[in-house]
C-alpha cells in the first residue's frame, strides 16, 4: 500500500504523467487525435443545428394564418424585386463583359455558390469562427471564400467531412486585399480583436492619403479581387476612422462590419471551380 | 557508544579545526557573491543589457516638395517587399543544418565540410522554401542568394531579410490575401524617393543617395549593438540644399535577443520614424514643362522669375536626366550617359556664357546716366562695321542697319550704336554698371554649387590677372556684352527684372511665400524718359524686331535677343540669348535664354533659336493668367 500521502498526490501525478507523453507523442499522431474528435463532435453540432432549425420551423407553423398569407405576399413582392434586379444584373453583367472583353481583361476566377447552415458559432477573444453544416462531402475547399447578403463572412480554414470551419472576417487572423470603393489601389483589411459585446470592428492599412472617411461620412471598404482569392466588389464595412501614419506614407483606421455577422444562420460558401486559377 | 562519538567528534579539535575551515571558505564565497551581487550589480546588469538587447534603427521618410500651386514634384512611393522573418525559423533552420550534416556523414572524415561551410546551404534551402511559396503564388520563379543571405545572418540577423523588393500593387494584393497572418513571410513597406514629372527640374529639385548611418537623437541604447536601415541623403539640387529640413525624424526599435542573436519577444523600446517636413518651392509645374518641352534637343538653359518677387518660376537646363533613375540608385551606364551629354551641369546656375547683345541694356544705362548717351540727340549711320583703331569691328546686319538712334539700336541689336556710345562712356562705367546689377557675385539663390566664376572685367581686373593693357577693342567688345565678360542665365534673368522694375537688384528665391512682399532695391538711375527710350526699344523689339518670333497676340512685351560666342575645346560656338520681360505696361514675368550651338562655327542667332522657348513660357503664363484655377471650396474633414 503506498503512503497516505502519495496517495493523495496521484491524480496530479496521473495527470503530469499524461501531458508528460502527450508532449512526446508524434505530431501525427496529434494531428489525427484533433481531427477525430473534431469529426466526432460533428454529428451533435449537426443535430443540435437541425434541431433548431426544426424548432424555428415549428414555431411558424404555430402563425396564424393570416399572418402567413401576408407574409407569404410580402414575399412574393420581394421575390418580384429580386427578379427586377437579377434582369438588370443580367445587363450589367452583359455590359461588364462587353466592357472587358474590349480591354482584353483577364477573366475573374469562375465560383460555384454552395449554400450552408451554419452549425455552430465560435466567438471568443482568441477565435472568431463558423462551423457550417457542410464539408468536403460537398467539394469545399480550404481557403474558399464565405459570404452573406452584407458581404464577406471569411475564408473557410478547416474543411471536414461533414463540416467546414470559417474563419470570420473579424478575426485577427484573417486579412484580405480590399479597397475604397470606386478607388482602385489596394489596401489591407485585418480583423481586430472583437469581443462578445461590441459591434464588430477591423482595421484597415496601407490606404493612400487621399482617401477620406470618418465617423458621419463613411466610405464604402469593398474586396478588390486583386488578391486572387475574393471576386471584386463584395462589401467588407464602413470605414469609420482614417488617420495618416506617422511616415505619412498612408492612412491606417477602423472598419465597422455588419452587425447580422453575429448572429449568422446562413451562408454562401464560394467554391472555385478551378482551384488552380486562386 | 553512539553518543560517546558525538561527544567525541564535538569535542576533537581537529574536526574543530576542519569547520572553521570550511566556515571560513563559506563565508569568502558568501561575501564574494554578495560583494559580486551588491556592489557588482550595475556593472553585471549592463553587461547582460548589452548582450541581450539589440537596437534597430529605422529612418523616417522625407518630407515632399510642392511647386507653388501645391503639386507634388517630389514625393514618396511606397515600396512593398516581402520579407523573412529568420527568428521565427530557428526550428527549420537547424532541422534542415542537421539533414545536411547526415548526409555528410558517408564522407571521410577529412572531406566533410565544417560546420560553418553548412550553414549556408541550410539557410539557403530553407529561405528557398519560403521563396518558393511566393513563386507560386506570384508566378514567379526568383532564386535566394546564397552571398546575400550569409551576409545578411552575418550583419543584419534582427532585421528581416528582403525575399522579393518593389513589388506591383497587384502582387502585393495578392499576397496580403494569400499569406497568413502569422507566417513568417511578411509584407514589408518603406518608402522610395517619387518624382511625379520625370525629368521636370532636374537640376533644381536634385536627388538623393542612399545613407548607411542615419542619425538617432534622443533614443536610448547607444551602447548597444545597432542596426541601422538604410536611409537617405540629398546629393544635389534642393534635396542637399535642404537635406535637414526634408530629412525625416529616425524612428527605432530595442529588441531582447536570444543568445544566437535573434530577436525573442516584442521591442522593450519602440518609437515610429516621423515624415520629414514639406517644402513649398516657386517652381511653377506648367511654365517648367512648358519651357522644358521647347528645349527639347537643345543645350542651354531658361529662367523665368516673378518680377515683383524675385521667385524663380523656371529653372530649366538642358540636357537633364530623369529623377527616377536615380531610385533605388543609378546605373554606370545611366551615369556614363549623363556624363556624355553634360547632363550634370545646371547651366542656369553654373553655366556662364557672355552675356551677348542682351547686355547692350546695361551698356545704354551706363551710357545714359554717364551723359554720354542723350536719348533724343545721340545715333550712329550703321555700315556694318567700326573701326577702332586700325580693326573693324563687324555689326551683325553686314550690310548696315542705317541710321539708328538708341531705341532703333536696341529694337534691331545694332552693334556700331554701342560700339561707339560704349567707347564713349568708357569701359569703367559699364563695368560698375554691370556690377550695380548684380553680375560680379552669385546671385545667392537657394540651391547647392551656384557658380563663382562669373567675370565682370575692366581695366584693373586685365592688368592684375593677365598683366597686360586694356585696349579700346576690348571696351568695344564689354559693349556689346562680348569679351571677357561671363554671367550665368539666372544673373541675367535677374537684371531682367531688375530693369522691370525700374531697380538694380533682384534677389532671386526658390522658395515659395504665400503673400511675399515684393523687393524693392536700389532705383535704376535713369531719368522717366531715359527708361521710356530703352524700353521703347524692347518693346519694338518684342513686336517688329529682333525678338519678333516670339510674338503673342494679346500680351505686351519688352525683349532683347543676343547671339554671342564662346571659345571651346571644339572651336568656338555660338549662344542664342533672349530676354524679355511681360506685360510691358505691368511686368509680371521676366525670361531670360541663353542656348548652346552644338556644333563649333554655325550660326544660331538668339532671335531664331531661343524666342520659340520665350514664346512658350509666354504662352503658358499668359494661358494661366486667362484661365485661373478654380478655388476648390474647402470642407473640414474631420475634428
Amino acid at each position: 500500500m503506498l503512503p497516505k500521502r502519495f496517495d493523495q498526490a496521484r491524480p496530479f501525478a496521473t495527470l503530469g504523467l499524461i501531458v508528460l507523453v502527450w508532449l512526446f507523442v508524434p505530431l501525427v499522431v496529434k494531428s489525427f487525435t484533433r481531427v477525430t474528435f473534431f469529426e466526432a463532435q460533428a454529428p451533435f453540432a449537426a443535430a443540435s443545428s437541425y434541431v433548431q432549425d426544426l424548432q424555428e420551423f415549428w414555431a411558424m407553423r404555430v402563425r396564424p394564418k393570416n399572418e402567413m398569407i401576408e407574409a407569404g405576399r410580402d414575399l412574393a413582392r420581394l421575390n418580384a424585386s429580386y427578379e427586377l434586379r437579377l434582369q438588370e444584373n443580367d445587363q450589367l453583367q452583359n455590359e461588364i463583359l462587353r466592357l472587358e472583353n474590349l480591354l482584353k481583361l483577364p477573366p475573374l476566377p469562375a465560383f460555384r455558390f454552395e449554400p450552408a447552415r451554419v452549425a455552430r458559432r465560435d466567438f471568443s477573444g482568441w477565435w472568431q469562427r463558423l462551423v457550417i453544416r457542410k464539408g468536403a462531402n460537398y467539394g469545399i475547399t480550404v481557403g474558399a471564400p464565405v459570404v452573406f447578403v452584407g458581404g464577406v463572412v471569411g475564408r473557410v480554414t478547416e474543411v471536414h467531412a461533414y463540416t467546414s470551419v470559417v474563419d470570420l472576417i473579424t478575426s485577427p487572423t484573417f486579412r484580405l486585399a480590399a479597397a475604397a470603393e470606386g478607388d482602385p489601389r489596394p489596401v489591407s483589411y485585418q480583423g481586430g480583436l472583437n469581443d462578445s459585446f461590441r459591434a464588430p470592428r477591423g482595421t484597415v492599412e496601407f490606404v493612400p492619403l487621399d482617401i477620406y472617411a470618418t465617423a458621419t461620412a463613411t466610405r464604402r471598404l469593398v474586396t478588390s479581387g486583386l488578391g486572387g482569392v475574393f471576386p471584386p466588389g463584395l462589401t467588407i464595412g464602413e470605414i469609420t476612422m482614417l488617420e495618416p501614419s506617422t511616415d505619412g506614407l498612408f492612412k491606417t483606421g477602423e472598419v465597422r462590419l455588419d452587425e447580422r455577422l453575429g448572429s449568422l444562420t446562413e451562408v454562401t460558401v464560394l467554391v472555385p471551380l478551378n482551384p488552380l486559377e486562386l | 557508544m553512539s553518543k560517546l562519538i558525538e561527544a567525541h567528534r564535538a569535542r576533537n579539535p581537529r574536526l574543530l579545526l576542519f569547520h572553521g575551515l570550511v566556515g571560513l571558505l563559506v563565508a569568502f564565497l558568501v561575501c564574494g557573491l554578495a560583494w559580486r551581487q551588491l556592489f557588482h550589480r550595475g556593472l553585471y546588469s549592463e553587461r547582460e543589457r548589452l548582450q541581450n538587447q539589440r537596437r534597430i534603427i529605422v529612418p523616417g521618410p522625407r518630407g515632399n516638395i510642392y511647386d507653388r500651386e501645391g503639386r507634388v514634384l517630389v514625393g514618396n512611393r511606397p515600396r512593398f517587399s516581402v520579407v523573412l522573418n529568420l527568428a521565427d525559423l530557428r526550428g527549420e533552420l537547424r532541422t534542415e543544418f542537421v539533414k545536411i550534416v547526415r548526409n555528410y556523414r558517408e564522407f571521410p572524415k577529412a572531406e566533410r565540410p565544417t560546420a560553418d561551410q553548412l550553414e549556408t546551404p541550410a539557410r539557403t534551402a530553407v529561405a528557398q522554401r519560403y521563396l518558393d511559396q511566393i513563386n507560386v503564388i506570384l508566378g514567379r520563379s526568383e532564386k535566394v542568394r546564397p552571398r546575400d543571405l550569409k551576409r545578411h545572418f552575418d550583419q543584419t540577423l534582427l532585421l528581416p531579410y528582403i525575399l522579393l523588393d518593389d513589388l506591383a500593387p497587384a502582387e502585393y494584393a495578392r499576397l496580403i490575401e494569400r499569406l497568413p497572418v502569422t507566417s513568417p513571410l511578411q509584407v514589408y513597406t518603406s518608402s522610395t524617393r517619387f518624382y511625379p514629372y520625370g525629368s521636370a527640374a532636374a537640376h533644381t529639385l536634385g536627388f538623393v543617395g542612399v545613407n548607411d548611418d542615419p542619425t538617432v537623437e534622443d533614443f536610448p541604447g547607444e551602447d548597444l549593438l545597432t542596426f541601422k536601415m538604410k536611409g537617405s541623403l540629398g546629393r544635389a539640387g534642393l534635396e542637399k540644399k535642404f537635406d535637414a529640413h526634408l530629412q525625416g525624424e529616425t524612428g527605432g526599435a530595442i529588441y531582447r535577443v536570444d543568445p544566437a542573436g535573434y530577436k525573442v519577444d516584442l521591442p522593450i523600446e519602440k518609437r515610429l520614424p516621423v515624415q520629414g517636413h514639406n517644402l513649398t518651392i516657386s517652381l511653377d509645374i506648367d511654365l517648367q514643362l512648358a519651357a522644358e518641352k521647347a528645349m527639347e534637343g537643345r543645350v542651354g538653359a531658361a529662367v523665368a522669375l516673378d518680377v515683383r518677387t524675385g521667385e524663380v518660376l523656371v529653372l530649366a537646363s538642358k540636357p537633364d536626366y530623369d529623377l527616377n533613375t536615380f531610385v533605388p540608385r543609378l546605373s554606370h551606364e545611366e551615369a556614363a550617359q549623363i556624363e556624355e551629354t553634360g547632363g550634370w551641369l545646371n547651366r542656369a546656375i553654373q553655366g556662364v556664357y557672355p552675356a551677348g547683345s542682351t547686355f547692350k541694356l546695361i551698356t545704354a544705362i551706363a551710357g545714359l546716366r554717364s551723359g554720354a548717351i542723350d536719348r533724343d540727340h545721340s545715333s550712329v549711320i550703321c555700315p556694318g562695321f567700326f573701326m577702332v583703331g586700325n580693326r573693324r569691328f563687324p555689326c551683325w546686319n553686314h550690310n548696315g542697319h542705317g541710321e539708328r538712334n538708341l531705341a532703333g539700336a536696341i529694337r534691331d541689336s545694332c552693334n556700331v550704336f554701342f560700339y561707339k556710345y560704349g567707347l564713349e562712356t568708357g569701359p569703367d562705367l559699364i563695368a560698375a554698371e554691370a556690377r550695380r546689377f548684380g553680375f560680379d557675385h552669385p546671385t545667392g539663390i537657394e540651391l547647392p554649387a551656384e557658380t563663382h566664376r562669373m567675370l565682370v572685367a575692366d581695366p584693373a581686373w586685365k592688368e592684375k590677372n593677365l598683366n597686360e593693357k586694356w585696349f579700346p577693342g576690348d571696351t568695344a567688345n564689354l559693349a556689346i556684352g562680348q569679351g571677357f565678360l561671363d554671367v550665368t542665365p539666372l544673373q541675367v534673368a535677374c537684371m531682367v527684372a531688375s530693369f522691370a522694375r525700374g531697380e538694380t537688384l533682384t534677389k532671386p528665391t526658390i522658395l515659395h511665400v504665400a503673400d511675399r512682399p515684393a523687393q524693392h532695391t536700389a532705383p535704376i538711375g535713369l531719368a522717366p524718359a531715359d527708361y521710356a527710350a530703352i524700353l521703347n526699344g524692347m518693346e519694338q523689339g518684342y513686336q517688329i524686331g529682333t525678338g519678333r518670333l516670339a510674338r503673342i497676340d494679346g500680351l505686351s512685351a519688352a525683349s532683347k535677343t543676343g547671339t554671342a560666342q564662346k571659345r571651346t575645346p571644339q572651336g568656338t560656338i555660338e549662344l542664342a540669348w533672349m530676354i524679355c520681360f511681360a506685360p510691358a505696361e505691368n511686368p509680371q514675368i521676366a525670361i531670360a535664354v541663353c542656348l548652346e550651338s552644338q556644333e563649333p562655327d554655325t550660326s544660331f542667332g538668339g532671335g531664331v533659336y531661343s524666342s520659340p522657348i520665350v514664346k512658350a513660357i509666354l504662352e503658358a503664363w499668359k494661358y494661366k493668367q486667362d484661365h485661373p484655377a478654380a478655388k476648390a471650396p474647402v470642407f473640414k474633414v474631420g475634428p
